[in-house]
Protein backbone atom coordinates (compact mmCIF):
# COMPACT_ATOMS: atom_id res chain seq x y z
CA UNK A 1 0.00 0.00 0.00
CA UNK A 2 2.90 2.31 -0.84
CA UNK A 3 1.86 5.84 -1.88
CA UNK A 4 -1.67 5.43 -0.50
CA UNK A 5 -1.43 9.02 0.78
CA UNK A 6 -1.11 10.34 -2.78
CA UNK A 7 -4.23 8.46 -3.89
CA UNK A 8 -6.08 9.80 -0.86
CA UNK A 9 -4.92 13.38 -1.58
CA UNK A 10 -6.02 13.15 -5.23
CA UNK A 11 -9.45 11.84 -4.18
CA UNK A 12 -9.79 14.55 -1.56
CA UNK A 13 -9.04 17.22 -4.18
CA UNK A 14 -11.52 15.78 -6.71
CA UNK A 15 -14.43 15.21 -4.32
CA UNK A 16 -13.72 18.37 -2.35
CA UNK A 17 -13.64 20.45 -5.55
CA UNK A 18 -16.82 18.98 -7.03
CA UNK A 19 -18.81 19.03 -3.77
CA UNK A 20 -17.71 22.62 -3.03
CA UNK A 21 -18.77 23.76 -6.50
CA UNK A 22 -22.17 22.00 -6.21
CA UNK A 23 -22.62 23.60 -2.79
CA UNK A 24 -21.93 27.12 -4.16
CA UNK A 25 -24.28 26.50 -7.12
CA UNK A 26 -27.06 25.37 -4.79
CA UNK A 27 -26.49 28.38 -2.54
CA UNK A 28 -26.69 30.77 -5.52
CA UNK A 29 -29.71 28.87 -6.81
CA UNK A 30 -31.57 29.17 -3.48
CA UNK A 31 -30.86 32.92 -3.17
CA UNK A 32 -32.02 33.61 -6.75
CA UNK A 33 -35.09 31.41 -6.34
CA UNK A 34 -36.07 33.46 -3.27
CA UNK A 35 -35.61 36.74 -5.19
CA UNK A 36 -37.49 35.41 -8.19
CA UNK A 37 -40.45 34.18 -6.12
CA UNK A 38 -40.58 37.53 -4.32
CA UNK A 39 -40.54 39.62 -7.48
CA UNK A 40 -43.07 37.34 -9.20
CA UNK A 41 -45.36 37.71 -6.21
CA UNK A 42 -44.96 41.53 -6.26
CA UNK A 43 -45.62 41.75 -10.01
CA UNK A 44 -48.72 39.56 -9.63
CA UNK A 45 -50.05 41.74 -6.77
CA UNK A 46 -49.37 44.95 -8.68
CA UNK A 47 -51.00 43.72 -11.87
CA UNK A 48 -54.08 42.63 -9.87
CA UNK A 49 -54.65 46.12 -8.42
CA UNK B 1 -46.91 27.77 -5.64
CA UNK B 2 -49.48 26.49 -8.12
CA UNK B 3 -48.83 23.59 -10.48
CA UNK B 4 -49.55 25.92 -13.42
CA UNK B 5 -46.90 28.36 -12.18
CA UNK B 6 -44.33 25.59 -11.76
CA UNK B 7 -45.05 24.35 -15.28
CA UNK B 8 -44.54 27.88 -16.63
CA UNK B 9 -41.16 28.07 -14.84
CA UNK B 10 -40.14 24.70 -16.27
CA UNK B 11 -40.90 26.04 -19.73
CA UNK B 12 -38.84 29.24 -19.20
CA UNK B 13 -35.99 27.11 -17.81
CA UNK B 14 -35.94 28.75 -14.38
CA UNK B 15 -37.00 25.56 -12.57
CA UNK B 16 -35.50 22.19 -13.44
CA UNK B 17 -38.12 19.68 -14.51
CA UNK B 18 -38.24 15.90 -14.29
CA UNK B 19 -35.30 15.73 -16.69
CA UNK B 20 -33.07 17.26 -13.99
CA UNK B 21 -34.06 14.58 -11.47
CA UNK B 22 -33.44 11.79 -13.97
CA UNK B 23 -30.01 13.27 -14.72
CA UNK B 24 -29.21 13.50 -10.98
CA UNK B 25 -30.04 9.84 -10.38
CA UNK B 26 -28.22 8.72 -13.53
CA UNK B 27 -25.12 10.59 -12.34
CA UNK B 28 -25.38 9.08 -8.85
CA UNK B 29 -25.66 5.55 -10.28
CA UNK B 30 -22.83 6.28 -12.71
CA UNK B 31 -20.58 7.37 -9.86
CA UNK B 32 -21.34 4.34 -7.70
CA UNK B 33 -20.47 2.18 -10.71
CA UNK B 34 -17.29 4.13 -11.42
CA UNK B 35 -16.10 3.94 -7.79
CA UNK B 36 -16.81 0.19 -7.67
CA UNK B 37 -14.85 -0.28 -10.89
CA UNK B 38 -11.92 1.88 -9.70
CA UNK B 39 -11.56 0.45 -6.19
CA UNK B 40 -12.92 -3.11 -6.54
CA UNK B 41 -13.01 -4.31 -10.16
CA UNK B 42 -9.73 -3.14 -11.70
CA UNK B 43 -6.51 -4.85 -10.52
CA UNK B 44 -3.61 -2.78 -9.17
CA UNK B 45 -1.11 -1.86 -11.88
CA UNK B 46 2.23 -3.68 -11.49
CA UNK B 47 4.82 -0.91 -12.04
CA UNK B 48 3.17 2.14 -10.48
CA UNK B 49 1.16 0.38 -7.79
CA UNK B 50 -1.93 1.79 -6.12
CA UNK B 51 -1.14 5.39 -7.05
CA UNK B 52 -1.89 4.55 -10.70
CA UNK B 53 -5.59 4.56 -9.76
CA UNK B 54 -5.35 8.37 -9.84
CA UNK B 55 -5.52 7.93 -13.63
CA UNK B 56 -9.24 7.01 -13.38
CA UNK B 57 -9.91 10.47 -11.93
CA UNK B 58 -7.21 12.51 -13.67
CA UNK B 59 -8.04 11.43 -17.25
CA UNK B 60 -11.85 11.92 -16.91
CA UNK B 61 -11.22 15.38 -15.39
CA UNK B 62 -9.06 16.26 -18.40
CA UNK B 63 -11.72 14.90 -20.76
CA UNK B 64 -14.50 16.95 -19.08
CA UNK B 65 -12.32 20.09 -19.10
CA UNK B 66 -11.59 19.72 -22.83
CA UNK B 67 -15.21 18.86 -23.60
CA UNK B 68 -16.42 21.88 -21.60
CA UNK B 69 -14.02 24.22 -23.40
CA UNK B 70 -15.06 22.74 -26.74
CA UNK B 71 -18.68 23.60 -25.81
CA UNK B 72 -17.49 27.15 -24.99
CA UNK B 73 -15.92 27.30 -28.47
CA UNK B 74 -19.04 25.93 -30.17
CA UNK B 75 -21.47 28.20 -28.28
CA UNK B 76 -19.20 31.24 -28.76
CA UNK B 77 -19.14 30.69 -32.53
CA UNK B 78 -22.94 30.36 -32.50
CA UNK B 79 -23.25 33.51 -30.38
CA UNK B 80 -21.08 35.57 -32.77
CA UNK B 81 -23.09 34.25 -35.69
CA UNK B 82 -26.64 34.52 -34.32
CA UNK B 83 -26.26 37.03 -31.43
CA UNK B 84 -28.65 35.09 -29.21
CA UNK B 85 -28.25 35.39 -25.42
CA UNK B 86 -28.91 31.65 -25.02
CA UNK B 87 -25.52 30.77 -26.55
CA UNK B 88 -23.70 33.23 -24.30
CA UNK B 89 -25.33 31.59 -21.25
CA UNK B 90 -24.18 28.12 -22.32
CA UNK B 91 -20.66 29.34 -23.11
CA UNK B 92 -20.35 31.06 -19.71
CA UNK B 93 -21.68 28.05 -17.79
CA UNK B 94 -19.42 25.64 -19.65
CA UNK B 95 -16.33 27.83 -19.14
CA UNK B 96 -16.90 27.86 -15.37
CA UNK B 97 -17.26 24.07 -15.24
CA UNK B 98 -14.28 23.64 -17.57
CA UNK B 99 -12.21 25.75 -15.19
CA UNK B 100 -13.20 23.56 -12.25
CA UNK B 101 -12.11 20.38 -14.03
CA UNK B 102 -8.98 21.97 -15.53
CA UNK B 103 -8.01 23.02 -11.98
CA UNK B 104 -8.58 19.42 -10.81
CA UNK B 105 -6.34 18.17 -13.64
CA UNK B 106 -3.60 20.58 -12.56
CA UNK B 107 -3.96 19.44 -8.93
CA UNK B 108 -4.20 15.68 -9.46
CA UNK B 109 -1.44 15.67 -12.11
CA UNK B 110 1.32 16.77 -9.72
CA UNK B 111 -0.05 14.45 -6.99
CA UNK B 112 0.37 11.56 -9.43
CA UNK B 113 3.69 12.86 -10.82
CA UNK B 114 5.50 13.16 -7.48
CA UNK B 115 5.69 9.41 -6.62
CA UNK B 116 6.22 8.37 -10.28
CA UNK B 117 8.49 11.07 -11.76
CA UNK B 118 9.96 12.25 -8.47
CA UNK B 119 8.91 15.87 -9.11
CA UNK B 120 5.65 17.73 -8.58
CA UNK B 121 5.95 19.73 -11.81
CA UNK B 122 8.09 19.89 -14.92
CA UNK B 123 7.88 22.40 -17.80
CA UNK B 124 6.93 19.64 -20.20
CA UNK B 125 4.94 20.77 -23.34
CA UNK B 126 1.67 19.07 -22.31
CA UNK B 127 1.79 20.34 -18.73
CA UNK B 128 2.75 23.85 -19.80
CA UNK B 129 0.03 24.02 -22.46
CA UNK B 130 -2.56 22.79 -19.95
CA UNK B 131 -1.50 25.57 -17.59
CA UNK B 132 -1.81 28.03 -20.52
CA UNK B 133 -5.36 26.72 -21.15
CA UNK B 134 -6.22 27.29 -17.49
CA UNK B 135 -4.82 30.84 -17.65
CA UNK B 136 -6.78 31.67 -20.84
CA UNK B 137 -10.08 30.61 -19.31
CA UNK B 138 -9.22 32.31 -16.02
CA UNK B 139 -8.86 35.47 -18.13
CA UNK B 140 -12.20 34.64 -19.79
CA UNK B 141 -13.98 34.48 -16.43
CA UNK B 142 -12.21 37.61 -15.15
CA UNK B 143 -13.29 39.46 -18.30
CA UNK B 144 -16.88 38.46 -17.54
CA UNK B 145 -16.53 39.66 -13.98
CA UNK B 146 -14.86 42.99 -14.79
CA UNK B 147 -16.78 44.10 -17.89
CA UNK B 148 -20.24 45.66 -17.72
CA UNK B 149 -23.06 43.30 -18.69
CA UNK B 150 -24.23 43.56 -22.29
CA UNK B 151 -23.65 42.40 -25.82
CA UNK B 152 -20.11 43.91 -25.92
CA UNK B 153 -19.05 41.73 -22.98
CA UNK B 154 -20.56 38.65 -24.58
CA UNK B 155 -18.74 39.46 -27.85
CA UNK B 156 -15.31 39.90 -26.20
CA UNK B 157 -15.79 36.74 -24.15
CA UNK B 158 -16.83 34.77 -27.24
CA UNK B 159 -13.58 35.77 -28.96
CA UNK B 160 -11.48 34.71 -25.93
CA UNK B 161 -13.53 31.49 -25.67
CA UNK B 162 -12.77 30.61 -29.30
CA UNK B 163 -9.05 31.47 -29.09
CA UNK B 164 -8.67 29.49 -25.84
CA UNK B 165 -10.11 26.29 -27.32
CA UNK B 166 -7.44 26.30 -30.04
CA UNK B 167 -5.01 25.21 -27.31
CA UNK B 168 -6.85 21.86 -26.87
CA UNK B 169 -5.56 20.11 -30.04
CA UNK B 170 -2.07 21.42 -29.19
CA UNK B 171 -2.31 19.78 -25.75
CA UNK B 172 -3.49 16.49 -27.26
CA UNK B 173 -0.82 16.29 -29.96
CA UNK B 174 2.03 17.84 -27.94
CA UNK B 175 3.01 14.38 -26.64
CA UNK B 176 3.35 13.06 -30.20
CA UNK B 177 4.87 16.18 -31.82
CA UNK B 178 7.40 17.37 -29.28
CA UNK B 179 8.02 14.28 -27.14
CA UNK B 180 7.04 14.43 -23.52
CA UNK B 181 7.53 12.94 -20.10
CA UNK B 182 3.74 12.74 -19.98
CA UNK B 183 2.37 9.36 -21.21
CA UNK B 184 1.11 9.25 -24.82
CA UNK B 185 -2.62 8.71 -25.53
CA UNK B 186 -3.76 5.19 -24.59
CA UNK B 187 -7.38 5.18 -25.77
CA UNK B 188 -7.21 6.87 -29.18
CA UNK B 189 -4.01 5.51 -30.70
CA UNK B 190 -2.74 4.98 -34.25
CA UNK B 191 -3.10 1.19 -33.72
CA UNK B 192 -6.81 1.43 -32.95
CA UNK B 193 -9.27 2.37 -30.23
CA UNK B 194 -8.13 1.27 -26.76
CA UNK B 195 -5.16 -0.75 -28.04
CA UNK B 196 -2.72 0.92 -25.63
CA UNK B 197 -4.48 -0.23 -22.45
CA UNK B 198 -5.46 -3.49 -20.71
CA UNK B 199 -9.16 -4.47 -21.15
CA UNK B 200 -10.16 -4.19 -17.46
CA UNK B 201 -8.37 -0.83 -17.20
CA UNK B 202 -10.02 0.34 -20.42
CA UNK B 203 -13.50 -0.63 -19.16
CA UNK B 204 -12.89 1.11 -15.82
CA UNK B 205 -11.64 4.23 -17.56
CA UNK B 206 -14.68 4.28 -19.86
CA UNK B 207 -17.08 3.90 -16.90
CA UNK B 208 -15.27 6.77 -15.11
CA UNK B 209 -15.37 8.89 -18.29
CA UNK B 210 -19.13 8.26 -18.55
CA UNK B 211 -19.73 9.17 -14.89
CA UNK B 212 -17.70 12.39 -15.12
CA UNK B 213 -19.47 13.34 -18.37
CA UNK B 214 -22.81 12.96 -16.55
CA UNK B 215 -21.48 15.24 -13.79
CA UNK B 216 -20.68 17.81 -16.47
CA UNK B 217 -24.27 17.75 -17.76
CA UNK B 218 -25.67 17.90 -14.22
CA UNK B 219 -23.51 20.91 -13.34
CA UNK B 220 -24.40 22.54 -16.66
CA UNK B 221 -28.12 22.21 -15.94
CA UNK B 222 -27.65 23.80 -12.49
CA UNK B 223 -25.39 26.60 -13.80
CA UNK B 224 -27.57 27.43 -16.81
CA UNK B 225 -30.60 27.51 -14.51
CA UNK B 226 -28.87 30.19 -12.39
CA UNK B 227 -28.22 32.41 -15.44
CA UNK B 228 -31.82 31.97 -16.62
CA UNK B 229 -33.15 32.95 -13.20
CA UNK B 230 -30.94 36.07 -13.24
CA UNK B 231 -32.34 36.99 -16.67
CA UNK B 232 -35.91 36.40 -15.50
CA UNK B 233 -35.35 38.61 -12.42
CA UNK B 234 -33.93 41.38 -14.66
CA UNK B 235 -36.87 41.05 -17.03
CA UNK B 236 -39.43 41.31 -14.22
CA UNK B 237 -37.59 44.27 -12.66
CA UNK B 238 -37.68 46.10 -16.02
CA UNK B 239 -41.34 45.17 -16.45
CA UNK B 240 -42.13 46.68 -13.02
CA UNK B 241 -40.10 49.79 -13.80
CA UNK B 242 -41.96 50.48 -17.04
CA UNK B 243 -45.40 49.67 -15.63
CA UNK B 244 -44.97 52.10 -12.68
Amino acid sequence: MKNLGFLFAANLAIWGGIVFYIFTLMKRNRALRRDLDLIQETVKKESGK
Amino acid sequence: MSAEHELEEEETGTRPGEGGQVLFWLTAVGFVGALAAIFVFVPTEVTEGIVQRIMYFHVPCAWVAFFAFFIVFFCSVLFLWRREREWDIYAHASAEIGMLFCSLVLITGPIWAKPIWGVWWTWDPRLTLTLVLWLIYAAYLMLRLQTAEGSARAKYCAVVGIVGALDIPLIHFSVLWWGSQHPAPKIITSEGLGSGIDTSMGITLLVALGAFTLVYFLLMSLRVNIEKMKDEIDRLKKQRLYSN
